[in-house]
Formats: structure tokens, C-alpha cells, sequence
């Protein structure tokens, strides 16, 4: 998992829509980003950040490691170098997923939810977004409006995990923070209340 | 496109030459075995040997180092490798490209440190990224080539490993063992002043390595050559037929490669030899002669054959000599008869086509900034477009 405090460059965007891009990426496994982590990209020729969440993980086809797990035993002290190494170290060729959530101008503190006028561009680089800014992107549940659209997401998995994860960052508040949030789901799913029910389960236990 | 109906014929021929070289092949190296088991004591060889020898350059053959039996098979040591320290280093480049976007040429080096003590190995990666005109083009004003990059390739990589062997003797007591991919004889032709350079600069950093108390080692996977072949074919000359028959040697089919794998046992070595060429003068003249010898890094039947070479200073430290057996060893059993640690530092020093793509894009970020509009040439563009098929 990624550390909470710590702005990591996971890999350059291999291909983008309006509704959210995809990252092909070598980094080793512990900072592989997890489901549900926000990320930011530039768009506009760096005028603004895109952010968006992870949304899905592909680990590629990787022929050394397969070579490997022929002869290294786990366990064997033999290998523990070996075994670690390929933990801690090796770039892990992956693909990552990412959901448009937001968008924000340079000269602009606000966030603007939704699809944002441009996707990024092929070969820019995207980070991990640090807890203050997801603080900043979480502060209004309208982050949640381009998720609950996207037909092409799993995001009535993808929405209680961002949000309880959000919620860790507003402590003393964070059932405030999720009461806030399950009363806008209600809002907006009003008239799905199964996908509602859905949600809202998953975010209470 | 290629119309295979066209050359089917010289496919047949192809396939009928191969079988003819096979058989001949293979009675090569019955004869080469039995030479080799039948071979003179060393003493006896190296003496014999001495007239060729003095021709520097004019014959490619091994001299034994030591008293002990060519045809010798050391097994590899019991102990686990411990209380030691394999750094593995190798480099990857970028060739400069005229129908690039920009003419530039990057260098990469990459290392893997790799200590026995169950710790996940740390890594270190250089890169240099040259785009001076000077740099670029020859004295005679040609873009520079495969060799002149070569050259500074090789002198990157002994560079690095001499600095990471010098923080690995800082840091720890434990022996360290300084591994690059290839030979560790200079293997570029010293042709010029830039050439001559180059190898002062790899001297010296080989110097660096002994220096900062580590032992610089080459692995050569599947060596060819036949450096043992030609000794054999010496020894079976008489002494005044050496000069007139040297160069008509039986096992010309064969290289040390096909004699090793035929006769070397899984894990075991052979002895030292040397080659007494001009450039492992210029080594000895810096105290870096290089010695070599076979190993057998298969895991069971197989042909897993790697030259090892190191400083003769170094093969006379018998305890690193066997800590250095030991590790080959283990290294190999990881990934059937390749060792880990050169394999990881490849995969570090790799400059992926992706990464190149990256590069060459922030390039023309960059240069798009600064109001300069590059691009590659049509011919670069329109091969990129077929190759995609």
C-alpha cells in the first residue's frame, strides 16, 4: 500500500478518454496504488490537474518472474535475497485504471466535479495525490457525481471504498463526513434504491 | 515483404549443410576431448607455447597459469555463499539517430548489490545524456558509432561498480565481489587517441575496484572463441611446425564453448589460463592481467558454460577464488544457469523502447518550450508506421 504521506510518479498515461485514462507503469510492488487511490494528471498543457481514481489493477504478463517461480522456493533461505528482492524491488509491469473525478486550474484553489474539458495526454506522468489533497477533492461528495455515472467502472465498489478511506482523514468528523455523504447518494440514487441500498451497506459496516 | 518460394531452394540447401557440419562437427570434438585429456603438464605447455606467444596478436590461444593439469575439474565449493557482498552491473544505450527528432545518445548503467545477509538487494542506476555536437561526431565528422559508445559504456560500467564497491568496503566488512556482464579484458581494438583513452579510463577503474578492496569479475555467458582449442592444437605440433601449421588447426569448427559443454561436469571449473595478447599487456603494464577460466553453471545435463575472467591478482586469493565459485553457483541455480544478480541488473540498466518514447517526447516538450518545433524525419516516421504491422 501506498504511504499516506508519501507523492509518488507511477507511470506515464498509455491511453485517455473523457471519462478517465489508463497507466502502464514499472514500479515496485509496495508502491503499486491501490484500489480507490486518488491520482492527479496534467491536462491542457499543464494549465490544470485532472484527478481520478484508481479504479482497476492489471499485472502484465511478466516471462522472468514465471522463470523464476520454476527454481525459488519461498521459505528456502536459499532464496530470501532472491524472494525479496522481487517483493520490494523489482518494477512490476502493470496497467492502472483511472475513473475521471475532477479537474482543477492552476490558478484556481476549486475543484470543478465531473468530466474534464480535455483527457490527458499520452506520456504524461501521473502522481499520487498526498492526504491534503484528497482532504481538498473529498470536502464536497459532488466527487462522487462523474462515479455514479460511469457506466463502465465498478462503482458501487469503487465509491464505499474511497469514502472510508476519505473518512480516515477527517478524524473527530468522520461520520459527519460519510452521514454527508450517504445523504447525497440518497439524493442522486433516489430512484435506484436497490443501488442505493447497495452503497450505503457497504459504507456502514 | 519477403517471398519465401523464392530462396525455398537455398533453405533445402541450408538444411543438408547443417547435417554435414554436424557429423563433422561431432568428430571434432571426440578428437578435442581426447586432446584434452591427453594434454602435456603445463609446465611442458607453456614452455612449448613460449615462440607463439611472443607473436603478440598473431595467435588467439590460452596459456596455462598453473602447475595444475589442463583437463583439471574443480568442483564447486559445499558452503553456502555468507559473509559476502556480489554487485552485478550493466549498461544499456540509446544510439544517436539522425532521423531522430534531436540527435542525442544516452547511456544507462545499472547495478544490483546483492548481500548475503536476507535482505532484499538495493539497486542504483546512472544515466548520462549527451546532445553536445562535440560529443556526438568523430574527428572526421562522422556520427559516432556502436564502438566509440561501446567503449564508453564499458568504462561507465567499471566506473560504477568501482564507486559501489567502494561504499559496499565502507559499509560492511564482508568481501565484495564486483560482477559486470561481458569480458573483462578490453575487448575494443585500441585504434586512435579516443580508443587509447577509453582503455586508460577502464584501467584505471578496474584499478579503482582493487583499490577499494573488491574483485572485479567478467562473466561471459556462452563464450565463443577457441583460445583452449588452439593450445590443444599447439600441443600436438611439433616444436619446428609451430610457426607454419599453428593456423591449421583440426578444431577450427568447434569453439571452447562446444568442448566445455561436452566435457565440463555441472558446477565444475577448470583451471586458469591466460592470453597473451597486446591488450592483456596494456592490463599487466596497470597490474590487471586478466586470467580466465570454464565453468559449468548448468543445474544438471545441460550446457550452461560461462568464461570467467578476473585480474590474476585476484585468482591467487583462493578463498575469494572459491567464495566467487560458490556464488556463481548459487546466482545460477536461481535461473538455470544465468545468475540472478546480472540478469536483475540488466533488467535495471534496460532503457525500454517505452522509456525512449517517454525521453524523446519530454525532448520535444522541452524544445517546444522553447519555441523550436522538432521532428523525426519522414523516413523515421514512416518506418514506425510499418513496423507497427
Amino acid at each position: 500500500m501506498v504511504p499516506e504521506t508519501h507523492i509518488i510518479t507511477i507511470g506515464n498515461v498509455l491511453r485517455a478518454d473523457i471519462r478517465g485514462f489508463v497507466v502502464a507503469s514499472r514500479i515496485p510492488e509496495p508502491e503499486v496504488p491501490t484500489f480507490g487511490t486518488f491520482v492527479r494528471a496534467p491536462i491542457q498543457q499543464g494549465s490544470a490537474d485532472l484527478v481520478g481514481l484508481v479504479y482497476d489493477i492489471r499485472l502484465q504478463d511478466d516471462p522472468f518472474l514465471r522463470n523464476l517461480a520454476a527454481t525459488v522456493t519461498p521459505g528456502d533461505p536459499r532464496f530470501d535475497e532472491v524472494i525479496r528482492d522481487q517483493r520490494e524491488n523489482r518494477a512490476v509491469p502493470v496497467e492502472i485504471s483511472v475513473a475521471s473525478v475532477g479537474y482543477r486550474y492552476c490558478d484556481d484553489p476549486n475543484y470543478a466535479y465531473g468530466l474534464p474539458p480535455q483527457p490527458p495526454m499520452v506520456l504524461h506522468q501521473i502522481v499520487v495525490c498526498p492526504p491534503d489533497e484528497v482532504r481538498v477533492i473529498t470536502s464536497s461528495p459532488d466527487f462522487m457525481r462523474a462515479l455514479i455515472d460511469n457506466q463502465d467502472i465498478p462503482a458501487d465498489e469503487l465509491i464505499p471504498t474511497t469514502l472510508l478511506r476519505a473518512a480516515n482523514l477527517y478524524p473527530g468528523s468522520a461520520a459527519e463526513f460519510l452521514l454527508e455523504a450517504g445523504r447525497y447518494l440518497a439524493r442522486y440514487l433516489g430512484r435506484d434504491p436497490v443501488r442505493l441500498e447497495k452503497i450505503l451497506l457497504r459504507i456502514g459496516h | 515483404m519477403l517471398h519465401l518460394e523464392r530462396i525455398r531452394g537455398d533453405i533445402v540447401a541450408l538444411g543438408r549443410r547443417a547435417a554435414l557440419e554436424q557429423a563433422r562437427r561431432q568428430e571434432a570434438l571426440e578428437l578435442a576431448h581426447q586432446w584434452w585429456l591427453s594434454a602435456s603438464d603445463t609446465e611442458h605447455l607453456r614452455r612449448h607455447v613460449q615462440p607463439l606467444t611472443l607473436a603478440l596478436d598473431r595467435w588467439d590461444g590460452a596459456v596455462p597459469c598453473t602447475g595444475t593439469p589442463i583437463s583439471a575439474q574443480i568442483p564447486c565449493p559445499d558452503s553456502a555463499p555468507n559473509d559476502l557482498t556480489v554487485i552485478g552491473a550493466d549498461g544499456s544505450q540509446i544510439f544517436p539517430d539522425r532521423h531522430a527528432l534531436v540527435l542525442y545518445y544516452l547511456l544507462q548503467v545499472g547495478a544490483v548489490i546483492f548481500r548475503y545477509t536476507g535482505e532484499a538487494p538495493d539497486t542504483d542506476t546512472r544515466e548520462w545524456l549527451h546532445y553536445d555536437e562535440r560529443e556526438l561526431y568523430d574527428r572526421n565528422g562522422y556520427l559516432i558509432g556502436s564502438d566509440t559508445l561501446g567503449m564508453e559504456r564499458t568504462v561507465k560500467e567499471m566506473e560504477v561498480l568501482a564507486d559501489i564497491t567502494a561504499q559496499e568496503r565502507k559499509r560492511s566488512p564482508a568481501r565484495v565481489l564486483s560482477l559486470t556482464d561481458g569480458p573483462l579484458l578490453w575487448p575494443y581494438l585500441e585504434r586512435g587517441h579516443s580508443a587509447s583513452a577509453a582503455l586508460q579510463a577502464y584501467l584505471s577503474a578496474l584499478r579503482g575496484v582493487q583499490q577499494s578492496g573488491g574483485v572485479a569479475v567478467g562473466y561471459v555467458d556462452r563464450p565463443g572463441g577457441r583460445p583452449l582449442l588452439e593450445l590443444l592444437w599447439a600441443d600436438q605440433l611439433a616444436p619446428e611446425d609451430l610457426a607454419s601449421k599453428a593456423g591449421d588447426n583440426p578444431l577450427s569448427v568447434l569453439t571452447d564453448y562446444d568442448l566445455m559443454a561436452h566435457s565440463l561436469a555441472p558446477g565444475a571449473r577448470t583451471t586458469w589460463f591466460t592470453r597473451p595478447t597486446a591488450t592483456n599487456q596494456r592490463h599487466a603494464g596497470e597490474g590487471q592481467e586478466v586470467w580466465f577460466y570454464y565453468l559449468n553453471l548448468s543445474l544438471g545435463p545441460g550446457d550452461a558454460i560461462a568464461r570467467i575472467e578476473v585480474p590474476a591478482w585476484a585468482a591467487a586469493d583462493e578463498t575469494a577464488m572459491t567464495a566467487l565459485h560458490g556464488a556463481l553457483r548459487h546466482q545460477a541455480s536461481v535461473l538455470n544457469g544465468y545468475p540472478y544478480i546480472l540478469a536483475r541488473a540488466h533488467e535495471e540498466a534496460l532503457v525500454t523502447t517505452q522509456d525512449k518514447t517517454a525521453l524523446e517526447a519530454a525532448i520535444q516538450r522541452e524544445l517546444a518550450e522553447s519555441g523550436i518545433f522538432a521532428q523525426p524525419s519522414e523516413k523515421a516516421r514512416q518506418k514506425l508506421l510499418l513496423g507497427r504491422r
